[in-house]
């Protein structure tokens, strides 16, 4: 293996700190709707970062920056915080739940389409994300990575290192159950009728 | 409806993926020809857009703690980039 230098070492620290520390919004926010905890998701962070950073020589320019950035992030948290929170693993998610689950609640409240969107507008950040955080991890990390950071199914197979086909059923189980999750915040908040 | 179109039942059945931009481009096409010709599936269309977007927007932002950026850039400066070198 060719020696590298110390200019080798600052030119890879430097295009690090160019392409890797921007995300940190973005995977601080991940890391919080995993942990559900702030002092926990800085160390899922720090962790991450550690890790990336050690691998990002073998890191090949041009491919999937965020992807891998957020495999890094999902496998550390299902290695290491996973394990310390003791969360059951819950593979069997919610089966039960219509498939208009929440649009038939709030629907025909109201002719007006916006009606039901309005509900949910007036439901605070806070609750929406503990809503999210409810779910199970398997439907959790689907839902988070489709809807939160806008990653496509092929992404979230590979990272979360299962088939496209086992993405595309825990993200529509997940969504369900987060609709009703967010159905159940609104009849908590008094925003809808029984 | 065209020959080629979809109806609802098709159509309510492919919005998750529509919606999520996975669909190929003619199936893309028919389901927004569909959408825009029928009601009904309209209305679902927006309600499941507008969910989509709310969540997006609801769980995106979060605070960073000040200290953490700091913290991660020291990390970065005291280690080895290349521990097995």
């Amino acid at each position: 293996m060719a020696q590298t230098t110390a200019a080798d070492d600052q030119a890879l620290r430097d295009r690090f700190e160019r392409d890797v520390l921007p995300l940190l919004p973005s995977l601080y926010g991940a890391a919080m709707r995993l942990t559900r905890d702030p002092s926990d998701a800085e160390d899922l962070v720090q962790e991450t970062y550690l890790r990336a950073f050690r691998g990002f020589s073998g890191f090949k320019e041009g491919t999937n920056l965020k992807a891998w950035l957020y495999r890094i992030l999902t496998n550390t948290f299902i290695n290491t915080y996973r394990k310390k929170q003791r969360e059951p693993q819950i593979v069997e998610g919610p089966d039960d739940i219509e498939e208009w689950y929440l649009y038939d609640k709030l629907g025909g409240r109201s002719v007006e389409a916006s009606a039901e969107t309005e509900v949910l507008d007036q439901i605070p950040d806070a609750e929406v994300k503990a809503a999210l955080e409810s779910l199970p991890e398997n439907f959790r990390i689907p839902v988070l990575l489709a809807d939160v950071e806008g990653f496509s199914y092929k992404e979230i197979a590979e990272i979360m290192e299962t088939p496209i086909g086992t993405v595309m059923s825990r993200l529509h189980r997940g969504r369900k159950a987060l609709e009703k999750a967010l159905w159940e915040t609104a009849r908590a908040r008094g925003l809808v009728d029984e | 409806m065209s020959e080629h179109g979809v109806n609802c039942e098709e159509t309510l059945k492919e919005i998750e993926r529509f919606l999520d931009g996975e669909l190929d481009q003619s199936s893309q096409g028919e389901i927004s020809h569909h959408v825009s010709d029928c009601h009904p599936c309209m209305q679902r269309v927006e309600f499941r857009r507008s969910l989509k977007l709310m969540i997006s927007t609801k769980c995106g932002t979060e605070a960073v703690p000040d200290e953490l950026g700091r913290k991660i850039r020291a990390l970065i400066h005291e280690l080895d980039p290349h521990p097995h070198a």
